[in-house]
């Protein structure tokens, strides 16, 4: 299982803080992400910098039981 | 008289406190053309009358309150105004910018700018119409909270629709850190409301129906409203700053170790989610707000005690929260809103709590606080304000306390003031920022590098190389963006939406890249700025000077003006002894790796200060040299 956390505005648009989900990749999370809700689209996704346990991850990842992933919309400005 | 160029009202207006008279101030079209407005402007009229002898509570300490020739010409984000002056809590020239409607109506009454000398030898509030410059006894405002205050200036004057700015308790009592207040908008920074309050002012109000001169209507009209469209597609002030304000950097912060926790000794704070933006924006934001003429709005709404009151800034949220170890999120929504009553900075007032709070732990000063300790900081910041019991000493802010009680070396302040909320030891360039900022510990000052080192693109953000000259271009960007009245929020529209929405994407793989390794080519456009004698597309600032102002603006020139305007304030430092030993940080952030398993993850200062001094054409101990000051018509 993996545990998925969303920032930024995709949080606030889609309405999910976090989830849970199978996946063996990150494509495969991406697209069961986007069946979770209409508000989240894999355009949404692309824009959103991804971090797999915190570290930095990508589209081609690979994921394991228990890893935990982030997505977030870009930020700037205070 | 007729002025060269629109924008400008054509009067700068001299108001001597102590005699209460009222002179023109000589301010020419070339001054114009070369000092724009703003601080750039206030820094030119310090520079010809400081000798670096004067001090923040002394006659001679001139206030300036500056509009830049773009407020109320309609361009977006433009209702911002400026305060200069020697500054109570680091000695040198503060300045300080405002969105409150004051500049607004200044100049609807015909100014654009003020010199407040001298000192009132009462408690006085100042109405300033088209006509007139009155003078009214203060007894009756005397010791009331900015709200209550401004509540009463409009039975006062009887109407709504007019100007304010006034202090608070903090600013009567000259506390360090006093703010002025302006609608629900602070000029915030380096302590220019204890000024005012030594000058026995406490409010000033101004009102008039002038309309400020655009010198291509139809075309100026055209380019505003393609602004606006710009400003509303794009990623960062048309999504992210409307709906979740600065706030929504709470959480990017704390992925890239950028989170100023327990008095900045780390970059990550555990309970970051209880105060993030997402959090403010799902149960305590009511709407969003924006100064006037601001397409982005990117203030919140929030309840506190039963009353709908601005929220609060990324800034607050960050030293208020995980900075001092709490995590409860209604208590610095009220904290934000008592500090503003009391007319106090949040940043330094939250980043002395936090000092006191690591010395008292550290057994320094036994002043009873502790880091999450939070339920009498209520009546701790009353305290401050009013300079009773503990209060009385916190007032005097971090730089004093550190060297009366030791701990220097995690007292984090440049030049004596209070640092934002940005960690730097994982954004080294903010950290090249925060020290060699001509007002001290500011991010914005400092060049916001941050925005390349992680919050925005993801530039390497541990390696010096190109700091400097990008720490240099985006300070002079912003001074000009500064003086010309808009908001600095208006440059972030300046990264194209396409590297914002395709983080991961090769390109910005290849732009994060290079952008260490094209230092050089960024030292070329600082060191001439005229080859950039062009319109960026997505700049749109050069363009509306050309329409609004009629002035001859190119990207060049608009990076050249903010430069003089840089150097000028540092050179205004400098008589006040300013040198290359004061552009510094406390030494925890420079010397203790802020992951011991990652020894670079610590700003290599001296490094990029050595560069930074050549890209400026200082010398090594930090002075601007005669030839640069000569090259931008400063001498
Ligand atoms: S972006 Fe925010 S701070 Fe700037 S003018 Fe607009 S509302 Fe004011």
């Amino acid at each position: 299982m993996i545990t998925v956390k969303l920032f930024g505005l995709l949080r606030i648009e889609s309405g999910i803080k976090e989830l849970h989900l199978e996946a063996d990749t990150m494509k495969q999370l991406c697209d069961n992400l986007c069946l979770q809700s209409e508000r989240i689209s894999k355009k949404d996704l692309d824009k959103c910098i991804i971090l797999i346990n915190g570290n930095k991850g990508n589209k081609r990842s690979k994921l394991q039981d228990g890893d935990t992933v982030i997505f977030m919309s870009p930020v700037a400005g205070g | 008289m007729s002025l060269k160029y629109s924008g400008y009202m054509g009067k700068v207006m001299a108001v001597d406190l102590t005699t209460e008279t009222v002179s023109e101030y000589p301010w020419s079209d070339t001054e114009r053309e070369l000092y724009i407005g703003g601080k750039i402007m206030a820094a030119r009229i310090l520079a010809d009358h400081l000798t670096g002898k004067e001090t923040a509570f002394s006659e001679d300490n001139w206030v300036v309150i500056s509009t830049g020739p773009l407020t109320g010409t309609g361009a977006p984000s433009s209702a911002r105004f400026n305060i200069s002056a020697l500054s109570p809590q680091t000695g040198i020239l503060a300045s300080s910018n405002c969105g409150g409607s004051f500049g607004l109506y200044l100049k609807k009454a015909g100014y654009d700018a003020l010199i407040l000398k001298g000192q009132c030898r009462k408690k006085r509030w100042l109405e300033i119409n088209e006509e007139q410059f009155i003078f009214h006894d203060a007894d009756e405002l005397w010791g009331t909270k900015t709200g209550e205050c401004q509540e009463k200036l409009i039975e006062l004057i009887g109407k709504k629709n007019f100007g304010k700015l006034c202090i608070g308790p903090a600013g009567e009592n000259l506390v360090k850190y006093a703010s002025i207040v302006s609608d629900e908008r602070s000029a915030g920074r380096t302590g220019l409301g204890a000024v005012l309050g030594w000058k026995n002012l406490k409010a000033i109000t101004v009102s008039g129906t002038k309309m400020v001169p655009v010198h291509d209507k139809e075309q100026t009209a055209q380019w505003i409203k393609k602004w606006v469209s710009y400003l509303q597609s794009h990623p960062l002030t048309g999504k992210q700053l409307p709906k979740l304000g600065t706030a929504g950097l709470v959480s990017s912060m704390q992925m890239h170790g950028l989170l100023s926790t327990r008095n900045a000794s780390a970059g990550h704070f555990e309970d970051f989610e209880k105060v993030s933006g997402e959090t403010l924006a799902e149960e305590y934001n009511i709407t969003n707000k924006g100064c006037a003429t601001c397409p982005i709005r990117c203030a919140r709404t929030v309840k506190v005690y039963d009353k709908t009151v601005k929220g609060p800034e990324l800034e607050t949220l960050v030293l208020l929260g995980g900075n001092i170890g709490n995590c409860n999120l209604q208590k610095i929504l009220d904290w934000n809103y008592e500090l503003d009553e009391l007319g106090m900075d949040t940043i330094s007032a939250a980043g002395t709590i936090a000092w006191a709070m690591e010395a008292n732990e550290k057994g320094l000063w036994h002043n009873g606080l502790s880091f999450g300790s939070i339920d009498t900081l209520s009546s701790i910041f009353d305290d401050i304000a009013h300079r009773r019991g503990i209060g009385d000493e916190l007032a005097e802010g971090t730089k004093r306390l550190s060297e009366k009680y030791g701990g220097k070396e995690f007292a984090m302040h440049s030049k004596g003031l209070e640092l934002s909320a940005y960690e730097p030891r994982r954004a080294v360039g903010q950290g090249l920022g925060y020290a060699v900022s001509n007002r001290g510990g500011c991010h914005l000052n400092g060049g916001y590098l941050v925005i390349l080192e992680g919050l925005g693109l993801n530039v390497d953000s541990q390696t010096p190389k190109a700091k400097a000259d990008f720490t240099m271009l985006f300070q002079d960007l912003m001074e000009m963006i500064s003086a010309s009245g808009q908001c600095l929020f208006t440059s972030y529209a300046f990264f194209p939406a396409f590297l914002l929405n395709k983080p991961n994407g090769m390109l910005v793989k290849i732009v994060n890249f290079a952008a260490t390794h094209v230092g050089w080519a960024v030292r070329l456009i600082n060191k001439f700025p005229r080859i950039c004698a062009l319109h960026l597309p997505m700049f749109h600032h050069t363009k509306m000077f050309t329409l609004a102002i009629g002035m001859k603006m190119d990207f060049g020139h608009y990076i050249e003006i903010g430069e003089r305007g840089y150097n000028l304030e540092r050179m205004i430092n400098n008589r006040f002894g300013i040198t290359a030993e004061n552009d510094k940080l406390p030494k925890r952030l420079t010397n203790v790796p802020q992951d011991p398993k990652h020894p670079e993850t610590k700003v290599p200062l001296e490094t990029m200060k050595k560069t930074y001094y050549q890209a400026r054409g200082w010398d090594k101990n930090g002075i601007p040299k005669e030839k640069t000051l000569r090259r931008l018509k400063i001498k």
